[in-house]
């Protein structure tokens, strides 16, 4: 692991009134991770990728991208990284080509530059055969495509993805996974959320959890598993032979506790 | 229909009735939300003086044509009633409310409950409250001289009311479902200019056939006069006047003509709702594929003097105002207010030189100017409001929040300058030149009254954002904080501008007011810079809500 880790947070907290959404967590993700960050809906996932990329300001603690202090150093932070947030933060009333203009030249590229890359976009995300359309005419994956191509056209260090293939059909998937596997391996790193574990299990090297807005585990998928087995050994999963690995939805269901179906039915349904 | 379906759909209605007030009442949990229901108390407070005022005086006014046997004069009040129920709201768009009522067509709603809903939510406007009430004042006052004309002044008066609300409800539909095309918009655009340049030709042949040819004129208006009678504001009133004087069957031809309008523009209505009940999509484009060859650079725009993001950002917001139909459609206006004081009735009614405006350029121009910076304070005072979930790249990028708020500032000034030219040329055919001190005045004083609305709308923008969709008419209304301020700061600028022009005119020399307007102007730049200098910590500090407010579903 390398000495200054890319992200690096400590005892990150974010209160909303009395309602403790993020409570003090401290992440270390390195330069070249594809990082899985997990957790139950509502356990603080998004706020803490809001808070990561200076979109909501923590209630206490301190978060360093790339070395530097993002409170104090804000603009230099978003220089290097992007986001796809989870409300896609688009522009309607633009086109495609017109939004990623836009956005390359807003992180700083020349007009030339911007131009070319928003072609090459475009084209790589299959947007480009219909140039006139606006961004509220675009459907769901379109829109994602498009947020993710805004995201990277400045060529961050940092790439923040919160549920980056939810909506997005399996050949956008593929290529989207392509791209992504292309920057890690080019030096950069990804920080995702996703409630697909196939996916994350597929594409991360490392993975944290968080649950109820604490960090439950954290490490590479080996250490989470070995730390499962070595907290709870198995009991009676018929399903597994032994021998075989632990799938990350395992770890996931047996960190947060969540192997506890209902009992509760409902009668009324077909 | 069978009485489980009739059961289903009242319980339908009453479901969207119950939730329109449970928003309501939650929207005041927050301090804004309650501030904002104040605010709107004040607002309605002086709706609530105009309508009564106006239906006291339309009462009284009523009472005796009535009294002296001229019910037929009740077309003069009918006429305005008219106009101001259909004009009102496209030109004060921060007051209507018609929410979008397309989201509720995902529950198994009936199409006649769909129609009801739409016809109540836009019945919930102050047009139709005034309206309504400026007829109930008509009511009593022929009521009071006529009671027995009072059963028929009713049923008159519903049909004219319903015929209102049908129509604005209509032209709401239609207008949005013009403008949501491109070429319709383009259209629209060839057919502005077509108007501009006629508007030169009409001058020289007004005063052609006032001097030449009085009889003419006399000709034109009484087939004006004629005409009306055949509208639904004329056959209301007719149909009155013919039962008062023992007309039955007119009267009542009258009225069933008029109910006959009802039912037309109700079909209208029909048509457009249908066609959103069945799941209509205003799509901007076709989807045409585009040409190898077509995919070629295109640079984004340049502003010299200024950095590359804050000409991104200008690009950006004028992409999305030439794209926003009924914002364009506000923004000519002020042409429409000059055609209207020039050739409407209140030029006639008093000798040339003496009206307001009249013919005088003196006044027409600096009017008319404020009346463009007027049609902009939608934008100004929510620069934030069209971009919706856009507000979180302006928080994730590397551009400074003072940048942003810049290129929108220079957006809306460019904006106003185009108009501004625009109007001046307007006003040179149809008024004459004005005075080269005059309009140095004017522009100074329209300077301040930007500058000034430029600071308060900058600060506004980022206190109280509300979440705008410039493309749709009439669905949503602006915070009711960010009205009442806005309306005291046009009150405080205009009454400085206009005590300069005063001052300037009781000593005869209008070098005056520009040397007042000067001063103010340096002032209110000094304001701006401030405020410019100090809305990085203030949107940093409002960051939160600003994305709660504006990325709300």
């Amino acid at each position: 692991m390398d000495a200054a880790p890319t992200i690096c947070t400590q005892s990150l907290t974010r209160r909303f009134g009395e309602f403790v959404a993020v409570d003090g967590i401290d992440l270390r993700v390195s330069r070249g991770q594809f990082f899985g960050f997990l957790g139950p809906n509502g356990a603080g996932k998004s706020t803490t990728i809001e808070m990561l990329t200076g979109l909501l300001a923590p209630s206490t603690g301190r978060i360093e991208i790339l070395g530097m202090d993002l409170a104090a150093h804000p603009v230099e932070v978003k220089q290097q990284i992007g986001v796809v947030p989870e409300g896609m933060s688009l522009f309607g009333r633009l086109t495609g080509s017109e939004f990623l203009n836009f956005a390359g030249r807003m992180y700083g590229l020349d007009r030339e530059t911007a131009a070319r890359r928003t072609v090459e976009l475009l084209d790589f995300m299959h947007l480009a055969d219909q140039p006139k359309k606006l961004v509220t005419d675009y459907s769901h994956g379109m829109q994602k495509k498009l947020a993710m191509a805004a995201a990277v056209i400045h060529g961050p260090k940092v790439l923040f993805l919160d549920e980056p293939f939810e909506g997005v059909d399996a050949i956008a998937a593929g290529t989207l996974k392509a791209m992504l596997q292309g920057m890690i391996a080019r030096g950069a790193t990804i920080f995702l959320t996703s409630h697909v574990l196939e996916i994350v299990e597929r594409l991360c090297t490392h993975v944290a959890i968080i649950h109820q807005g604490r960090l439950v585990a954290q490490g590479s998928l080996e250490e989470l598993r070995a730390g499962v087995e070595a907290r709870a050994p198995l009991q009676g999963e018929g399903s597994r032979s032994s021998g075989e690995k632990m799938t990350l939805e395992q770890i996931f269901l047996r960190t947060v506790g969540g192997m506890s179906p209902t009992d509760q039915e409902l009668s009324w349904l077909g | 229909m069978t009485e489980a379906g009739f059961t289903a759909r009242v319980t339908q209605l009453r479901a969207i009735a119950w939730v329109r007030w449970r928003l309501f009442v939650n929207s005041l949990r927050t301090r804004r939300g309650k501030l904002d229901l104040i605010s709107r108390g004040i607002v309605w407070l002086g709706f609530a003086i105009v309508g009564i005022g106006g239906a006291a005086g339309m009462g009284v006014a009523a009472f005796f044509f009535v009294w002296e046997g001229k019910a037929g004069l009740l077309t003069v009040l009918l006429w305005p009633i008219f106009l101001f129920w259909q004009v009102f709201p496209i030109m004060a768009t921060a007051f209507t409310n018609n929410p979008d009522s397309t989201d509720l067509l995902r529950f198994p709603l009936n199409y006649v409950s769909y129609f009801l809903v739409r016809l109540a939510y836009g019945s919930a406007d102050p047009a139709t409250a005034l309206g309504g009430l400026w007829s109930f004042g008509i009511l009593l006052g022929v009521g009071f001289a006529r009671p027995s004309l009072l059963p028929w002044m009713l049923l008159v008066l519903l049909a004219f009311a319903a015929f209102n609300l049908v129509l604005m409800q209509t032209i709401f539909a239609w207008v949005e479902r013009w403008l949501s095309r491109r070429r319709t918009r383009e259209v629209m655009g060839i057919l502005f200019l077509l108007l501009l340049l006629s508007v030169q030709l009409i001058a020289p042949l007004i005063g052609y056939f006032t001097t030449q040819s009085r009889p003419a004129v006399h000709r034109f208006g009484e087939i004006l006069i004629q005409g009306q009678k055949y509208f639904p504001p004329g056959l209301a009133s007719r149909s009155i006047a013919q039962i008062s004087a023992s007309q039955w069957r007119a009267g009542f031809g009258s009225l069933v003509l008029l109910c006959a309008f009802v039912f037309a523009v109700g079909y209208c209505l029909h048509l457009r709702l249908l066609a959103q009940y069945r799941g209509e999509s205003l799509s901007e484009t076709s989807a045409k594929p585009v040409l190898p060859q077509d995919r070629r650079l295109r640079l984004g725009w340049n502003l010299p003097g200024f950095a590359s993001p804050v000409a991104a950002v200008f690009e950006k917001e004028i992409r999305s105002l030439l794209r926003s139909g009924p914002m364009l459609l506000t923004l000519i206006m002020p042409i429409f207010m000059l055609i209207i004081f020039r050739f409407g009735p209140m030029n006639y009614v008093r000798q040339p030189g003496t009206a307001f405006p009249g013919h005088t350029p003196g006044t027409a121009f600096p009017a008319a100017a404020g009346f463009a910076l007027l049609t902009l304070t939608n934008l100004i005072y929510n620069n934030f409001g069209g971009d919706g979930n856009g507000i979180q790249f302006f928080y994730a990028c590397p551009v400074r929040f003072r940048d942003i708020v810049l290129a929108k500032n220079v957006t809306h000034a460019s904006v106003l300058v185009m108009e501004t030219a625009v109007v001046w040329v307007v006003v040179i055919s149809l008024f004459g030149k004005p005075t080269i001190s005059l309009t140095i005045a004017t522009l100074a004083g329209l300077v301040f009254a930007a500058a000034v609305n430029f600071s308060v709308g900058n600060v506004l923008s980022i206190y109280s954002p509300k979440k705008f969709d410039y493309s749709t008419f009439g669905r949503q209304r602006a915070s009711q904080i960010t009205v009442l301020i806005s309306m005291a700061v046009q009150i405080l600028v205009v009454g400085m501008a206009v005590g300069s022009f005063w001052i300037a005119r009781h000593y005869g020399n209008y070098r005056i007011a520009n040397l007042i307007l000067v001063m103010l102007v340096v002032i209110s730049l000094f304001a701006y810079r401030a405020v410019l200098r100090h809305i990085d910590r203030v949107a940093q500090e409002r960051q939160e809500m600003m994305v709660a407010e504006l990325c709300r579903a």
